[in-house]
Formats: C-alpha cells, sequence, structure tokens
C-alpha cells in the first residue's frame, strides 16, 4: 500500500462524512418535536402508570397498577375480544381487499370513477360510520324495518341482534367498511404498477388462472397487503370509540377498559387506564416484530413473499 | 418447434383497428423479424399470436393448430418482453423453473432443464443470484431463458434488446442467434431497428400503420424495396423520376434497360442507396455536382452532392471531401431500383 492511500484511507476513518452532519441539523428541529411531543406523552404516561399522581397522592413507583390489571380475571376475557376483533376485521378487509383490487384493475377505463368512489369512505371518521350502522343494524333500524315490512321478521324484537352483541358483528363491520377501501388502494397501486405485466408473463408462461394468482399476484401484493394489515391491525387493537359505540358492555375490549378507568371521575383508576393503554402498546409491538420475524424466517426457507 | 401462419388478421383497440389484414407465414425452425417504426403495431401482432389479445378477425395457426380462442396458457407459443419482466421475489433459478412448475413437472427433471438453459444462456453459477443483483444483460438473459427452457413451438420477443447498451446488445443479438440455431425453434422477433432485423432473421416482415408494407428476405427489403416508403424506412433517401420508352426507363441521372416493366410511356419513381453511388473528383465521366456538406460518421463519410435540381446523399469511405468541391457521380444501373407502377 502508498503512503497517499494509507492516508486517504486514515482521513476517510477520522473525518466525519459531511452530508450526514448536514442532514443531521435539518433533522434536528423536527426530531426535537415529536420527540417532546410523543415522548414526552409517553413518559408521562409511563410515570403516571408506575402510580406517580401526586394529585392524588400517590408518589410512590410501583408495579402494582399493571400487576393489578394482569392478574384482573377479566384481562384475558378482554384481551382474546379484542385480539378477535381486531384479528377478524383485518383478516376480513384483507380477503375483500384482495378480490376488490383483482376486479378494480379489470375495469380499466372505468377505475377513476371506482376509485373516486372507493375513496370516499377513507374520509369518513370511524365515529361516524359508527353511528351510521347504529341506525342501519339496531333492532329499531332499517335493516330491521325494512326486513319487518317485506314479513322476514314478524317484530323487530326478532330481529337478530348485531349491535352491542357477543360476536361483535356491529364493531367487525365497522371496521371492514373502513378498512377495506385502505388496503384496496394501497396494494391497487402496486397491482396496477407491476402486477398486471407479470400476470401477462405468467399466462405465457402456462400458469393457470389459479398458478397466476398464488404463484405472481399475492407475492407481488405481498408487501403492501402486509403492510396495511399491519397498520389496520394495530388501529383496531388500539382504537376504542368503535366497540364503545357498538360493542356489548362486558367483557369490554382493552382499549374501551382502558379509557373507561383513564376517563372515570375516580382519579385512582387513572394509572389502570394507562397501565392498560401501555399493554395494548406493548401487544401491538409485539404483533410487528412477530408478523416481521415471521416473514424473515418464511423467506429464508424459501417461500416467495 | 412447428410453424406459424397468421391470415387476414384484424386487430382493434377500442373499436380502432390497428393492424389490418395481416398474413404472415413462418416456417419451421425459421428466425422471422417483424420490422417497424413505435406504434406500427407489432406488439400488438405478438400479443395476438401469445393469445393476450384476440383479433377481430382472421386465423392464427400455430404448429398446424388453430390458436383462434385458445388462451395464452393453452398456446404453445412463450413471449419474451420488451422489459425483461422477471418474478422481482424469486431468485433466477425459480424464475427460469416457473413454467416448468406451473406445468407440474417432477424437480428433477426442472433441475435438469434449467441447469441445461443455463449453460446455454451463459448464466451458470447465477441459479441462486437474486435478480436484482443481476445487470441489464444477465436479466435479459435470464428473461429468455424463463421462456427457451419450456421449448415451445413458437417463441416470440419483443424487442428484448432495446433496453441494452450498444455492446450488450451486440452481444445478445449473437447470443440470441446461436440460441437459435441451436435451438431450431421457430422465432418471431419484433424490432423497430433495421440493421438488427437484417441481421437476425432469414425473413423480414416490414409493418407500416398497421398493415404489411413487404415480406421477404433481408437482401430483397433491402435491395429491392417494394415502394418508396420501404426505401425510406432502410435508409433510402435518393429518389428520382423517368420515363419508360420501350423497356429502357430514362431520367435524368441514368438510363437503364427496364424489360420487365410494360405500359410505355409512363413515368416511374426510382431510387439508388446511398452507398451504392460512386464519387471521384477526378475524370470527365459520370453526373457533374458540387458537394454541399459532409459529414463524417466513423466507418463513412456521408456527403450531400448538389446534381442538376437534385442532392443525392451519397456515403463513402474517403474523409477529403468539402463543402464547395466540384465532384462526378456514377450510379451503377444494376444498383437502380425502379418502382413499379402506382408508386
Amino acid at each position: 500500500m502508498t503512503t497517499d492511500t494509507a492516508n486517504a484511507r486514515g482521513n476517510a476513518r477520522t473525518r466525519p462524512n459531511p452530508g450526514l452532519l448536514v442532514i443531521g441539523r435539518l433533522v434536528v428541529p423536527a426530531l426535537a418535536v415529536v420527540t417532546l411531543l410523543f415522548g414526552g406523552g409517553l413518559v408521562l404516561g409511563l410515570v403516571q402508570s408506575l402510580g406517580y399522581l401526586p394529585a392524588t397522592g400517590m408518589q410512590m413507583f410501583t408495579l402494582r397498577h399493571f400487576a393489578g390489571v394482569l392478574s384482573d380475571p377479566d384481562f384475558f376475557y378482554s384481551l382474546g375480544l379484542t385480539f378477535y376483533i381486531a384479528a377478524t376485521s383485518t383478516a376480513t378487509a384483507a380477503l375483500i381487499s384482495v378480490a376488490m383490487a383483482l376486479v378494480l384493475t379489470s375495469l380499466a377505463r372505468r377505475q377513476r370513477v371506482v376509485h373516486f368512489i372507493f375513496q370516499i369512505p377513507l374520509t369518513v371518521p370511524h365515529l361516524v360510520i359508527a353511528v351510521a350502522l347504529v341506525f342501519m343494524m339496531a333492532p329499531t333500524g332499517l335493516l330491521s324495518r325494512a326486513a319487518l315490512k317485506l314479513g322476514m321478521i314478524n317484530s323487530s324484537a326478532s330481529f337478530p341482534l348485531l349491535i352491542n352483541d357477543s360476536w361483535a358483528i356491529g364493531t367487525l363491520t365497522a371496521y371492514v367498511w373502513k378498512e377495506v377501501p385502505f388496503i384496496t388502494l394501497m396494494i391497487l397501486s402496486v397491482l396496477r404498477r407491476t402486477g398486471m405485466e407479470l400476470l401477462e408473463v405468467g399466462k405465457t408462461l402456462k400458469a393457470s388462472r389459479r398458478q397466476r394468482f398464488f404463484h405472481i399476484t399475492l407475492p407481488t401484493i405481498f408487501p403492501s397487503l402486509a403492510a396495511a394489515c399491519l397498520i389496520v391491525f394495530a388501529y383496531t387493537f388500539g382504537a376504542f370509540e368503535v366497540p364503545f359505540l357498538l360493542g356489548q358492555t362486558y367483557p369490554m375490549t382493552l382499549p374501551v377498559w382502558a379509557y373507561k378507568s383513564y376517563s372515570d371521575v375516580d382519579l385512582m383508576a387513572r394509572p389502570e387506564g394507562i397501565a392498560i393503554g401501555l399493554i395494548i402498546a406493548a401487544v401491538i409491538i409485539a404483533a410487528v416484530v412477530a408478523a416481521q420475524l415471521l416473514t424473515k424466517a418464511a423467506r429464508h426457507r424459501g417461500l416467495v413473499l | 418447434m412447428g410453424d406459424l401462419k397468421l391470415q387476414n388478421i384484424t386487430i382493434d383497440y377500442d373499436h380502432t383497428p390497428v393492424v389490418h389484414d395481416f398474413s404472415l407465414t413462418v416456417e419451421n425452425g425459421q428466425m422471422a423479424s417483424l420490422l417497424g417504426p413505435s406504434g406500427a403495431g407489432k406488439t400488438t401482432v405478438l400479443k395476438a399470436v401469445a393469445g393476450l389479445l384476440q383479433p377481430r378477425s382472421g386465423e392464427i395457426f400455430i404448429d398446424g393448430r388453430l390458436a383462434n380462442g385458445l388462451p395464452p396458457e393453452k398456446r404453445n407459443a412463450v413471449m419474451v418482453f420488451q422489459k425483461n419482466l422477471l418474478f422481482p421475489f424469486m431468485n433466477v433459478e425459480q424464475n427460469i423453473g416457473f413454467g416448468l412448475r406451473m406445468q407440474g413437472r417432477s424437480n428433477a427433471e426442472v433441475h435438469r432443464r434449467i441447469e441445461k438453459i443455463l449453460e446455454l444462456t451463459e448464466l451458470t453459477g447465477l441459479n441462486r443470484r437474486k435478480v436484482h443483483e443481476l445487470s441489464g444483460g444477465q436479466q435479459q438473459r435470464v428473461s429468455l431463458a424463463r421462456a427457451l427452457v419450456l421449448q415451445p413451438a413458437i417463441l416470440l420477443l419483443d424487442e428484448p434488446l432495446s433496453s441494452l447498451d450498444a455492446t450488450l446488445r451486440q452481444q445478445m443479438r449473437e447470443l440470441i442467434q446461436d440460441i437459435q440455431a441451436q435451438t431450431r425453434i421457430t422465432t418471431l422477433f419484433v424490432t423497430h431497428d433495421q440493421a438488427e432485423a437484417l441481421m437476425m432473421s432469414q425473413r423480414v416482415c416490414l409493418l407500416l400503420n398497421g398493415r404489411i408494407r413487404q415480406v421477404g428476405n433481408p437482401q430483397e427489403l433491402f435491395y429491392r424495396p417494394a415502394d418508396p416508403e420501404v426505401a425510406r424506412f432502410f435508409g433510402g433517401c435518393n429518389f428520382f423520376e423517368g420515363q419508360l420508352k420501350n423497356g429502357v426507363y430514362y431520367s435524368p441521372f441514368a438510363t437503364v434497360a427496364a424489360p420487365e416493366l410494360a405500359d410505355n410511356g409512363q413515368r416511374l419513381n426510382a431510387t439508388i442507396r446511398p452507398e451504392d453511388i460512386l464519387i471521384s473528383v477526378k475524370g470527365t465521366q459520370g453526373l457533374p455536382g458540387r458537394v454541399q456538406k459532409a459529414s463524417f460518421e466513423g466507418g463513412t463519410t456521408r456527403i450531400w452532392v448538389q446534381c442538376q435540381n437534385r442532392v443525392f446523399v451519397v456515403l463513402a469511405p474517403r474523409t477529403d471531401l468539402c463543402a464547395g468541391q466540384n465532384v462526378r457521380l456514377h450510379l451503377p444501373k444494376d444498383k437502380i431500383r425502379i418502382f413499379p407502377p402506382g408508386n
């Protein structure tokens, strides 16, 4: 090695990259705001969940609120119900979205109008959809009245319970209604970008319609579909307004329990509410990590994803 | 291997015909080029053969069987697209073996045929490589291997070299020619590059505005274009007019015996290729002219010569001519192409 080369390498090792420094300096203000607002809130929540709430006289750090929640016999019912709602609504929305995306790609010419119609539910808040479903699916709602008019039921009391029911049909319907457009649009862009051309390749390479779906379409949309599903799962697992309006009163989902505890007139219940919130966050993070690990393991084993 | 026959094919896009009354036969083991500018309808024809588009009318025979109405997966034809369109979620081996696996071939057969095709396409050792880790040329070779491994009766190549640089393009041309010579797969090759079409194929079909203008071997299209438009597409730029009298064609630039042409007294167009015109600065023989400009092009120099009321373009190896210089042009009679009446 020549002296020049050695010096050059030495300098390169010791001198920081000026580009990174500039980027770092530019990012600092935004990073500070995010850290302060989100990080600050998170730390404050963590502190309160650990029992430090001077306004109520609680000034000792303790894990008893977490322990209390975890040892509550209702906790696992609530966890199960929350998981059931999040997983079922995500899976159902994903299945419908894949079918919708395939239909939309074949409607190339009318796609703009359909696209627009499809985007409408994206702009409607979850709460509005929940209220709309109450008007539609409640025993005295539109569907019940229509069924009564058509002679399908004798009285509104015989209309099946679709709101505040034990299978969370109302909650699931609201989530599926709201999330299908989101997931569909996520995978539609991928399908339109490369998916259709790859399908033509598949056709000439003798793949049947079924084979094309499983061996080309699914692997093509998988990254977008997985990302969209994770977002939907995380949201539905942590959101309280829809199950609060459309869900049964017992057992409650974890977010409803957290909301009720947090907004309880008894300030002593607040640490419990925040503890549940943090448990929800932990479950979501664990789900995201598990999904990533599973995908990585599947790819490692040669599965085409 | 098999032959391909297209009979009076008309193809529409949005109720507008883009290919009109197209007929072409590619013999078993032959390599034919479908040549034409962008938008001429070349890819449309190829897609119709592959089954990705349905013609409004006409018949497609692949290996003697009527293919109209058959889905692409049931046709014995495989298409290689302009973009390599490799499956990004598969490695080289998985991409090449895709078609075989879809056909339900055994693992041993798939493996054996992949190894063979990797060797043929000079991709040996790249089996496990991710497609994004390959160069443009390698990606296009994988795309070709993926089609060849299925041993189709007809191989359809849709400008597979257009995205490659000049050197790679030449290498790939040679590779495709070698592979075609070895496998004898009937191949229909789409290109907009005249040189590529002439070099690669035994038969060339020129498509202009969705209609066939001329079909023949490369020499025929190059030296005996059917009409001035075909001549222009192949770089022809010297056109002049003359009159036919008693089997002789008279023009101010040449007098040529044309016993095959009838219709005495008719005015006919003729052409001569730029490289066929001889140019000299000495002597008294030939047509007098004056150099307008000269442009050095490497192997040859393009020279514009004003001769009477017409400018002739000459391609000559000499580089010493400059604007304003007096020269003599000689138009060899056997190189002059007289277009039949109506052109």
